[in-house]
């Protein structure tokens, strides 16, 4: 069995003269690309595009049924612009990662619970399913409905904002201690 | 066009959220337990930045506002449901996508367990979750409608107030001031 290394942040180097935390800097910068997609196309949002791969994979496996199904013919097709900024989350990531010359980041254990590597993988299926699951039933995901939402001042994204931060600090909190 | 502009605006995020190191479950999960805020101050900027420049632009230009209807039981209860998932695996829907395009070996687990929770999802959707999307549905509204007040002045209060507070708060725990 792997035993995995707890997860621990990377030293941070300081930088001469940085006044502005880090997280303020990329943080104004994600507002100004969030209120320049709502300007070019629409708010960013990330969680359509995992029913849609589904739908797709349907339509193309069992037509018929994929065609009769109300939640895949609602959400549509694939080539969506959403589905498009998901390909450039893969391409910011991927470059982003390189230009920066950081090593490939191995798997750590995120609660203590998390002794080998398959209970890493174990967790990260099955919150996989679960903010999926709870993103599509609230239409909506950190991006659309917290970032998008709340960007836009709307009700339901700061009620969606409320109800996972409720079960996401508590659940943090009882994996970390019970996880012993 | 706007394909190209999605394309664009995603490769950008990808790089803010690998950069800011919300790809990193770890980071996450420390969020998750507040021992370290700064993906939360992150995102609170983000809002914050958003909403100003967005309720300005929107009295001269042309937007492609989408707001989201408040179905108050499917939104809080997902919500829910979300921040389980979000603080066991550490991953979002997004920040998975970038997870992968790194080389987690985690970040492809997350992944294919959301296709799963889109396709159960899907298997569900006319037997249970339509049933409960109209139950309290208030509608598209925005803080603004609430309040019945101009959207920039709204979002100019909501951006002070969240500014003042991320300014204050601690990055790490233990330490007093942001840094």
């Amino acid at each position: 069995m792997n035993v995995l290394p707890k997860s621990v942040l990377p030293a941070e180097v300081p930088r001469a003269g940085a006044a502005i935390p880090e997280w303020a800097r990329l943080g104004a910068l994600f507002g100004l690309l969030s209120a320049a997609s709502i300007l070019l196309w629409g708010p960013i949002g990330v969680s359509s595009t995992y029913p849609r791969l589904v739908g797709a994979a349907l339509r193309w496996l069992a037509p018929g049924w994929a065609g009769a199904n109300p939640y895949l013919v609602k959400m549509g097709e694939l080539a969506k612009p959403e589905s498009f900024l998901v390909l450039g989350l893969l391409i910011g990531g991927f470059a982003a990662s390189r230009f920066s010359r950081q090593p490939a980041p191995s798997p750590a254990a995120i609660h203590p619970g998390e002794t080998s590597r398959m209970l890493r993988y174990r967790d990260a299926f099955l919150g996989g399913f679960l903010i999926i699951f709870g993103a599509r039933l609230a239409g909506g995901c950190t991006s659309g409905h917290i970032i998008s939402g709340i960007t836009q001042l709307s009700l339901s994204g700061m009620v969606f904002a409320a109800g996972v931060f409720a079960t996401g600090i508590l659940t943090a909190r009882m994996l970390q201690r019970g996880g012993r | 066009m706007d394909r190209l502009s999605a394309l664009l605006v995603g490769v950008v995020m990808g790089a803010l959220l690998q950069r800011v190191r919300a790809s990193d479950p770890g980071v996450i999960a420390r969020n998750l337990r507040l021992e370290d805020l700064s993906i939360i101050k992150f995102m609170a900027t983000a809002i914050a930045v958003g909403a100003v420049i967005v309720s300005l632009a929107g009295l001269v230009l042309p937007l492609h506002l989408d707001i989201k209807p408040a179905y108050l039981v499917g939104v809080l209860g997902g919500g829910l449901v979300f921040g389980v998932g979000f603080a066991l695996g550490g991953f979002c829907p997004g920040t998975c996508v970038v997870g992968l395009a790194e080389g987690r070996r985690d970040a492809p687990w997350a992944l294919v367990g959301g296709i799963a929770g889109a396709l159960v999802f899907t298997l569900l959707y006319e037997l249970v979750v339509a049933p409960l999307l109209p139950l309290l549905n208030v509608g598209k509204v925005t803080l603004a409608d609430l309040v019945h007040l101009p959207a920039p002045l709204v979002a100019g209060a909501m951006a002070v107030v969240i500014l003042a507070v991320v300014a204050r708060l601690p990055t790490v725990r233990g330490q007093r001031r942001s840094s």
